[in-house]
């Protein structure tokens, strides 16, 4: 496994083949540093526009033609969002308790797979592997249905926990191929030691693999938060109660007017509420995440 | 979250806490579905009722595009809410497909159901029996800004009665001012025309959709001239471009700009434009036909059911006879601006404050709601031969060629 | 560890993730293909009809049309997500602050529902109240606001726009880690031989990443064909029906128009193209490594 941090600085010291980038290298970090400063404009732009848009009061937000800051600011379209029938704190309750459960079925059924898949001798194993990956080319829309319905025979319906079954379908195959990449980026070396000191495989995935795959571990529980807090139809199909439905859900209620119409401030006072404990995640785990990727992603 | 385990053991304490105490009052809560456009007005009456009862009702807001989904896989489930309130354009196939409960006994003798807008209890009623009536009512009407009016020196008191009054007084606002234009509709989105265009075209007399393959739809005085109309606005640019491509999302915020002349929209659109802009000068009219003194409306809104399997019928059958009570659509509806199920109810107090409440309820008085299978196919739905007849008429051109198609495609709808 | 043991226990670790797909997803599957042979209603009932929703398919126009608008929007879409997500890649690789805030802010719309994200962009797009709209005229590339959904091509574009937005910075980070984890031996012993960084980039770090490259067109490929939300919400399937995507129609068909059987069988339709088409890419580029 790659260390980051060591790629970059060599090619910038060093003798005199390396020096005579560094030369070139001046007009060039201009350029980079350019295009970095306009891709970050262009990617946070519509989110700029949107805050800006949210803080602007209904009357303001369908003016036409529109101004890109507001003339007078008002927090209205947030204190919709806010009070929307069961309140934004028990949205945002059931959002999390969803994901919660979600990342530990996701992790608790990828984990051992992959370890499986990356370590052992398996009959058939690429076959099964496909297998376990063919639920992405599934329309789940069409699946929705008849799922529900054997959900509610057995008594999975409007519970937390059969949404974040569904949400664990959804996310499954991702996650067992980034953890199958994590695990085969190990070198044997490592579990050949833990045999030689009469482990168990059970031993060795918790004592000696689960630590170096923490960054794949992270990269999957990332993702399938993200999946879940966002995921709006299962959820819908799954509750039955204003008091179990999840942000999404409660998103698309908020800014519905008659006919179609949208209430576009309230959209962007939406986009914004929901999208922020998810930068807070992001930002947070930015060290694990970046490395995860590194070791999940290449084989 | 809900486990089976607990909640059976739940119900087992309770039914023992019955049988000890046989006498202790039992409150339940109900469940209502709303779609989430009406949900405003749904809270209403549900708080209303739940400062006056013991049994509560609790309100869940379904998105207004699943809500057919949701009911329906909720009732192949056999877990459904006690009430429903809905889109009255799904009466039908619900009512055919067996999702109500037959409320005929119960209700059809209160002498407040027949107090309800016709249009109401038409659409509740199949094959001679009764499943529903009205709940949260809402009507089709022309807005129009009376400062635009003035500006192309017309009469802001004067709306336009018939078709080629609002075409002539359309061309004049545009004339009038190069950035404002003099009619708007939503170019994309079948729900907003059959609300808004189609009163135009039956208050001419024609009629719409077809109740069964054997009926000729499209058929009449007016389809023909509605169309030729708006092609005529549209090619002469007195309705904005954006029109064409609206699915709806602007039905509202356009003429909230300010730079609409007219545009066919609902009773709720007075609410919205009192509170937040109250700088827009505003007038309401009946939907004119053809000739003088033709006009009509769409009577929309919600219509409130019990789904079949609902665990408590008989309170819900209650609170349906309540919210056509006196206080209930005077205290929830009248008062907070809504119109009343009741067309006695028109003239009432607190819409004497602001007559164009009064306009609006009207026009209950003078529409109609078209009673079809499939409805939301032929109508509603993306690309239905509804929208699709009237993008070819106004933006390909074809008026004839429009008609046929949309002839052809919802006889045979409706022959499913 | 005897290698018969070793083979029982890999068993072992993968049997609970297929059950799990084996009954949360095969047997939904199965029911979804008994379904697909009857007339099933959204509204209940139904009865058995063989293979009569199959032959429909096949002379449903619409379906076939759809079909044809998401190859078309896959084939548009694909090519810019990688061609663009690798050159960010590219450009963030460096592990310096501001390239690490670039990426940062690259993979930030990921993170927004599509729904949201969907109407944010038709509210940008709007001819009246859209921003972007706004901005492209004040920037001189348009002369007054243009209507961006009332011509297919248009409207792909927007679409294009919207969605390489949102989904580029999945592809960026995955590139990224690929890129980084070249053996920097190599990279060393290109520069001594004097290679410059485009050169650098054709002979190493192209063939290197080709693996990662091909597994991300084969995840976005799969994504594409299954599109659905962001043309339900930014184009109705407008104008006349041309942007209906393969599973816009498969939902139009079972929810609006109650047709849930007949939903099925597009369903079982488009999942075996999709897996033609999968093993297709899969096969070619494992000859390609061969």
């Amino acid at each position: 496994m790659t260390v980051l941090a060591e790629a970059a600085p060599r090619i910038t010291t060093g003798d005199r083949g390396i020096a005579r980038v560094a030369g070139e290298a001046r007009g060039v970090r201009y350029l980079v540093g350019a295009a970095c400063i306009l891709v970050i404009t262009l990617m946070l732009s519509p989110v700029v526009l949107s805050f800006l848009a949210s803080l602007k009061t209904p009357a303001e937000s369908s003016a036409s033609p529109p101004s890109y800051l507001p003339h007078s600011l008002s927090l209205e379209n947030y204190a919709k969002v806010y009070d929307w029938q069961a309140g934004l704190l028990t949205y945002v309750g059931n959002s999390l308790g969803v994901a919660a459960i979600a990342i530990v079925l996701c992790l608790a059924l990828s984990v051992p797979t992959a370890y499986g898949l990356a370590r052992f001798k398996i009959p058939f194993k690429e076959g099964w592997f496909i297998l376990l990956l063919a639920p992405l080319m599934i329309p789940y829309q069409a699946l929705l249905t008849p799922l529900y319905l054997t959900f509610s025979k057995i008594g999975l319906a409007n519970s937390m926990l059969g949404l974040a079954i569904v949400h664990t379908v959804l996310q499954l195959p991702f996650s067992i191929y980034m953890m199958r990449n994590s695990f085969e980026s190990i070198p044997r070396e490592i579990e050949e030691a833990a045999v030689m000191d009469g482990s168990t495989t059970f031993q060795a995935l918790r004592n000696i693999f689960l630590p170096l795959v923490t960054p794949g571990i992270v990269t999957v529980a990332l993702f399938a938060f993200i999946n879940s807090w966002n995921e709006f139809l299962s959820a819908l199909i799954f509750m039955n109660k204003e008091t179990s439905f999840t942000v999404p859900i409660m998103l698309t209620g908020v800014r519905a007017g008659r006919l179609g119409a949208v209430d576009w401030g309230s959209l962007q006072a939406g986009v914004i509420i929901s999208i922020l404990p998810c930068i807070l995640i992001y930002l947070l785990l930015q060290k694990y995440y970046v490395s995860g990727f590194l070791s999940g992603a290449v084989k | 979250m809900s486990l089976p385990i607990l909640g059976r053991m739940a119900i087992a304490l309770s039914m023992s806490a019955a049988i000890v105490l046989p006498t202790a009052a039992f409150a339940e809560t109900l469940s209502i579905f709303a779609r989430a456009s009406s949900s405003n007005a749904a809270q209403h009456m549900v708080d209303l009722w739940n400062t006056s009862h013991d049994d509560k009702i609790e309100l869940t807001t379904i998105p207004d595009n699943q809500m057919v989904t949701k009911l329906a896989t909720s009732v192949q489930a056999g877990d459904v809410p006690d009430l429903i309130s809905f889109d009255l354009i799904f009466m039908p196939d619900f009512m055919r497909a067996g999702f109500l409960t037959d409320l005929t006994d119960q209700l059809s003798a209160d002498p407040n159901q027949a107090k309800v807008a016709q249009a109401f209890r038409d659409l509740a009623t199949y094959e001679g029996k009764l499943y529903g009536t009205g709940f949260t009512p809402d009507v089709s009407i022309l807005l129009y800004n009376k400062d635009l009016f003035r500006k192309a020196g017309l009469d802001p008191e004067s709306p336009p009665k018939t078709l080629a009054q609002l075409e002539e007084y359309a061309t004049k606002i545009r004339e009038s001012d190069p950035n404002a234009y003099g009619y708007y509709f939503s170019g994309s989105c079948g729900g907003c025309n059959i609300f808004t265009q189609a009163p135009m075209m039956w208050a001419s007399g024609a009629k719409l959709l077809p109740a069964s393959g054997d009926d000729t739809p499209m058929d009449g005085t007016g389809v023909r001239e509605v169309l030729q109309m708006l092609q005529n606005m549209w090619k002469n640019g007195v309705i904005p471009e954006s029109a064409e491509a609206d699915t709806g999302s602007n039905f509202q915020a356009t003429f909230e700009t300010g730079i609409i002349g007219m545009q066919g929209s609902g009773g709720f659109a007075i609410a919205s434009l009192k509170t937040n802009h109250p700088e827009i000068d505003f007038g309401i009219a009946p939907l004119p036909g053809v000739e003088q003194g033709q006009a009509s409306s769409f009577v929309g809104g919600d219509v409130i059911a019990i789904p079949t399997g609902a665990k408590h019928p008989d309170i819900a059958l209650e609170f349906i006879r309540w919210q056509l009570s006196d206080e209930a659509q005077l205290e929830a509806l009248a008062k907070n601006f809504i119109l009343p199920s009741r067309t006695d109810l028109a003239d009432n107090d607190y819409f004497k404050a602001e007559p164009r409440y009064i306009t609006t309820a009207q026009a209950v008085g003078i529409g109609q709601t078209p009673w079809a299978f499939h409805f939301n196919d032929m109508v509603n739905a993306d690309q239905s031969p509804w929208l699709t007849m009237l993008q070819t008429a106004i933006f390909d051109g074809d008026i004839d060629g429009a008609i046929e198609g949309a002839r052809e495609t919802m006889k045979a709808i409706a022959a499913q | 560890m005897g290698s018969a043991l070793s083979k029982n226990q890999g068993f072992l670790y993968i049997l609970p993730a297929l059950l799990f797909v084996a009954f949360f997803v095969f047997w939904p599957l199965g029911q979804l293909v008994y379904i697909s042979l009857t007339d099933t209603s959204l509204l209940g009932g139904g009865k058995f009809i063989g293979l009569d929703n199959y032959i429909r398919a096949f002379e449903d126009k619409t379906f076939w049309r759809a079909l044809w608008f998401t190859v078309r929007y896959t084939v548009v879409i694909t090519p810019v997500l990688m061609g663009i997500g690798f050159g960010l890649a590219l450009l963030t690789a460096p592990n310096r602050p501001l390239q690490q805030l670039t990426r940062a802010t690259v993979f930030l719309p990921v993170v927004i529902g599509l729904g949201s994200s969907s109407l944010l962009w038709v509210w940008l797009f709007d001819q009246q109240v859209g921003l972007f709209n706004k901005f492209l005229v004040d920037i001189g590339v348009l002369a007054a606001p243009a209507v961006w959904f009332t011509k297919v091509d248009m409207a792909l574009i927007a679409v294009t726009i919207a969605i390489t937005w949102k989904v580029i910075g999945f592809g960026t980070i995955l590139f990224v880690a690929g890129i980084q984890s070249i053996n920097h031996e190599i990279t060393e012993a290109a520069l001594i031989d004097g290679a410059n960084y485009w050169q650098r980039v054709w002979s190493i770090i192209l063939p290197l990443s080709l693996r990662i490259i091909l597994l991300t067109t084969l995840i976005s490929v799969i994504g594409s064909m299954l599109a659905f939300d962001q043309f339900y919400l930014m184009t109705g399937g407008g104008p006349r029906g041309q942007t209906f995507t393969s599973v816009y129609w498969i939902y139009q068909n079972s929810f609006v128009s109650f047709k849930l059987g007949y939903g099925a069988a597009l369903s079982i339709i488009l999942t075996l193209i999709i897996l033609v088409f999968a093993s297709i890419q899969v096969a070619l580029s494992n000859r390609s490594h061969a």
